[in-house]
């Protein structure tokens, strides 16, 4: 499959909804895959040798800072040669650590910068905050080693260390490193991609895209649900958007915390979005409604955008909607890695199922 | 209890403000609960008390309003916070008070649950001292509704099964819905009637109801009340129950010593006349017997006094004992009665008669004075025959007198009854079929005592109409007029039946 100019539009749409709120703004990547001249190669995991090299790779820490700090464009190859060389292994194909927001789009940008293809798979199957979250930890296989690279040309490998310290460790980093790094994790065999990995994400996303493109700007609440195949929690206007420092672990304050609230204009009932870094529960009238793995989606109810946490505001008009976790994440042995507990909020999860 | 009245406790009023959810302030209150945990599930009439702080922009608060709501809770009550603006306005779509609160919301939790519990204590202390007022020991109803109108402050009154007043005094006595023995609760313009009927086992008919009416202030107590109106209540059945076995046992003994004295033919032995004197009856002189007969329903025991007092109204000293269904009874004279004194006796008891009739359905008959004691079984025997005659006698009030009648009438009388009537209808019954007015031309002929020409001259007819007539009654009936036996039973017959017609 070759993603080519015409596609980029619907992807951006896709993975912004996965991005559930988070995962970072998708213009400037956007912008980024719309000049391949050639389009970007994305490949089936089953149509590689299962013994090839597969580079997870990704952009971490403060994405709105991408857009200040704008990438010098050798950032991620460094990423990958520093694991090449720490791993003596030579990458055969890329995989996106992140399906959504940016980093659905960047490997594919990257990944034609180096003449390498991109696995049609991901490590979150949606957009999430930490790195200790991802498939690969939390299937055991483990995040070290791990390598970064900074725009100011600072490269850090991380060789060994569990999957809450090379967490720390990056974020430590980032926070003197100018807020943001493109890293690479150790190579997984393509054969092994399906165990640890949400596979077919990145198809799954453009497909998506496509059809919530094809609904129209500002549809019906019904057309909604139909094109992105969800549930529609709210149709209505943003009342109140508050802001506050979370409960950080270990005497460091964590990430924003925050609540929006949406007055429903079907029945007047208030969906209340709990955030931080991406929408993690809602709440219709005071009873929890929807809930990370899950997918929450704010779009602008006009062009159908979608709105990020950091970025909602009262007054705007909006739809809220619910997307079905990926399967990967609803398994009972992974449920607890992104349920609403895992991020310090007291609720069971309520999945649209 | 709402949530209204906790708010205007004093602390409350002046430590506890109103966020949010004030359209819910009149939600039922029923308890106040602390919790340290804001995942807790406020229940059913329950205020929770979130006892710790909380941030105003938690998630939490939110759901708790919501499963408050969802279980019908009173309200939320925190430590002082600013909420959100969507918390606001969640308590107020859900009607859900969400209060807040400087002080420390354990002390307001200590004085909520004492409120909670007064109106409780109130209703146990008064049920306490109703118990001392009358519970000891066995009272007069009228001395506990003297009782209970002290302990309540208000007016209290015994009323009959017909709403009658006993004792005591109570405006809106009227309103008590007699046909309905259970407790009642009255709202009236400006208080409350309460009503506890005090029942006898048996037919599920209250004797008695003790009533009171709470008005103004004491209105307010309305629901502490029933349960000492209840114990009274009880106080008033226990006193109707022991005197009810005692005239139980009373009627008892006095219908056994009827019965010996009716049994004995000659001058009763020296026992018996003890037990008739210890009785207060007097066998010497002359009796005048009377018999009231009610239906089987009637419970002839507990309505004696009725009948006592209806002939005490009428000054008619008699004996009277319950006796079948109904009373045997007489009046006793020194001498021999003169036809003037039996008259006015008989007059008088015509009176009580008819005032009796007004609640029970009774049959009066009197017998003759007769002397001594077995003066006495023949009275009664008369009294009963009178009575039984009485009883299908609607024309004279259900009232006979031996003596207006003679025995011949007596006699005749008996022929109206329900075995006599028909069998003389059938005697007569070809009669009818034939023409001419042959019944009465029948009646006629024998009370003229079968003069042709007498006859003729009451019924004004020619005297050959009159031979022909009963000719052929003659012939109908295949009888022979002039034979003894047959002129009997068509006398009567045909007296019964133009009687009847």
């Amino acid at each position: 499959m070759r993603i080519t100019e015409a596609d980029v539009p619907a992807l951006e749409r896709g993975v912004a909804l996965l991005g559930s709120g988070g995962g970072g703004d998708t213009r400037t990547a956007a912008v980024l895959l719309r000049r391949l001249t050639g389009g970007s190669e994305v490949v089936d995991v089953s149509a590689l040798d299962p013994a090839a090299v597969v580079v997870p790779i990704g952009i971490v820490g403060a994405t709105s800072a991408l857009t200040e700090k704008l990438p010098g464009g050798a950032e991620f190859g460094t990423a990958v040669s520093a694991i090449e060389r720490w791993t003596g292994q030579r990458a055969d194909a890329l995989v996106s650590i992140e399906v959504g927001g940016l980093n659905g789009l960047m490997p594919l940008v990257v990944a034609a910068d180096l003449g390498l293809p991109c696995v049609d798979a991901d490590l979150s199957g949606r957009g999430l905050p930490r790195l200790d979250q991802l498939s690969i930890a939390a299937t055991g296989r483990g995040l070290a080693p791990a390598a970064l690279a900074e725009p100011s040309g600072q490269v850090l490998v991380l060789a060994a260390g569990t999957d809450s310290s090379i967490e720390r460790g990056a974020r430590a980093f980032l926070a003197t490193a100018g807020g943001w790094a493109a890293m690479a994790f150790g190579p997984v065999p393509a054969g092994e991609l399906p165990g640890c990995a949400v596979v077919g994400s990145v198809g799954a996303a453009l497909e998506l895209g496509r059809r919530v493109l094809a609904a129209g700007e500002g549809p019906e609440p019904g057309a909604l649900a139909a094109a992105s195949g969800g549930r529609v929690l709210a149709r209505g206007r943003v009342l109140e958007v508050s802001r506050h420092v979370g409960p950080g672990s270990h005497g460091s304050p964590g990430f924003g915390r925050g609540s929006a609230t949406v007055a429903d204009h079907r029945d007047g009932a208030l969906l209340r979005l709990e955030m931080e870094n991406e929408y993690l529960l809602a709440l219709r009238d005071g009873s929890p409604a929807a809930s990370t793995p899950d997918v929450i989606a704010v779009v602008d109810h006009r062009t159908g955008v979608p709105v990020l946490c950091e970025a909602i505001r009262s007054g705007i008009e909006v739809d809220v909607l619910q997307l079905a976790a990926a399967p990967f994440w609803t398994d009972p042995r992974r449920l607890p890695v992104l349920q609403p507990r895992a991020y310090g909020i007291d609720s069971d999860p309520v999945l649209v199922s | 209890m709402i949530v209204r009245r906790l708010l205007a406790l004093a602390s409350w009023a002046a430590d506890v403000r109103v966020l949010a959810g004030a359209a819910g302030v009149d939600r039922p209150l029923t308890t106040v609960r602390a919790t340290l945990d804001p995942g807790d599930v406020p229940g059913a009439g329950e205020l929770l008390v979130l006892a710790r702080q909380l941030r105003g922009t938690d998630w939490r608060i939110d759901a708790l309003l919501r499963r408050g709501a969802d279980n019908g809770a009173a309200g939320l009550l925190l430590p002082e916070f600013e909420p959100l603006a969507a918390t606001r306005s969640l308590a107020d779509r859900l009607a859900m008070p969400l209060l807040v609160t400087t002080a420390r919301p354990l002390d307001l939790l200590v004085e909520a649950r004492v409120a909670l519990a007064a109106p409780e204590l109130d209703r146990a202390s008064l049920l306490v001292a109703a118990h001392r007022a009358v519970g000891e020991r066995l009272r007069q109803p009228a001395e506990v509704v003297t009782a209970l109108r002290d302990l309540l402050r208000s007016p209290v009154a015994l009323l009959d099964d017909r709403g009658e007043l006993l004792a005591g005094e109570l405006p809106s006595a009227g309103l008590v819905r007699v046909g309905e023995p259970v407790p009642q609760r009255t709202d009236l313009d400006d208080g409350v009637l309460l009503a506890h009927p005090a029942l006898l086992p048996g037919p599920a008919r209250p004797a008695l109801w003790l009533v009171t009416e709470l008005r103004g202030h004491e209105a307010t107590r309305a629901d502490a009340v029933p349960p000492a109106l209840a114990l009274a209540a009880g106080a008033v059945q226990r006193w109707l129950l022991a005197n009810r076995l005692e005239l139980e046992r009373d009627a008892r003994s006095r219908a056994a010593l009827l019965g010996d004295l009716l049994r004995v033919d000659d001058e009763p032995g020296a026992d018996l006349r003890r037990r008739v004197a210890d009785a207060g009856w007097r066998l010497g002189g002359w009796h005048v017997g009377l018999r009231i007969g009610v239906p089987s329903t009637v419970d002839t025991v507990a309505r004696t006094q009725e009948v006592l007092r209806a002939l005490r109204a009428e000054q008619i000293d008699a004996a009277v004992v319950e006796h079948g269904d109904g009373w045997t009874g007489w009046a006793t004279f020194d001498q021999e009665p003169t036809a003037e004194r039996v008259r006015e006796l008989a007059t008088r008891l015509r009176a009580a008669h008819k005032a009796l009739r007004r609640t029970l359905g009774a049959h009066l008959g009197v017998g003759r004075p007769h002397p001594r004691a077995a003066g006495l079984a023949a009275t009664i025997a008369e009294a009963a025959d009178a009575a039984r005659l009485a009883a299908t006698r609607p024309e004279s009030g259900h009232f006979l007198h031996v003596d207006q009648l003679g025995m011949a009438q007596l006699l005749l009388e008996w022929t109206r009854t329900d075995t006599f009537e028909p069998a003389a209808r059938a005697l007569v019954a070809p009669l009818h079929e034939a023409p001419g007015d042959l019944v009465r031309t029948l009646a006629a002929y024998l009370d003229a005592e079968s003069s042709i020409t007498e006859t003729a001259a009451v019924l004004g007819v020619h005297r050959n109409t009159v031979a022909a007539r009963i000719s052929r009654v003659e012939q109908l009936l295949g009888v022979d007029l002039s034979h003894p036996d047959d002129r009997l039973a068509l006398h009567l017959a045909s007296r019964a039946v133009t009687l009847g017609s």
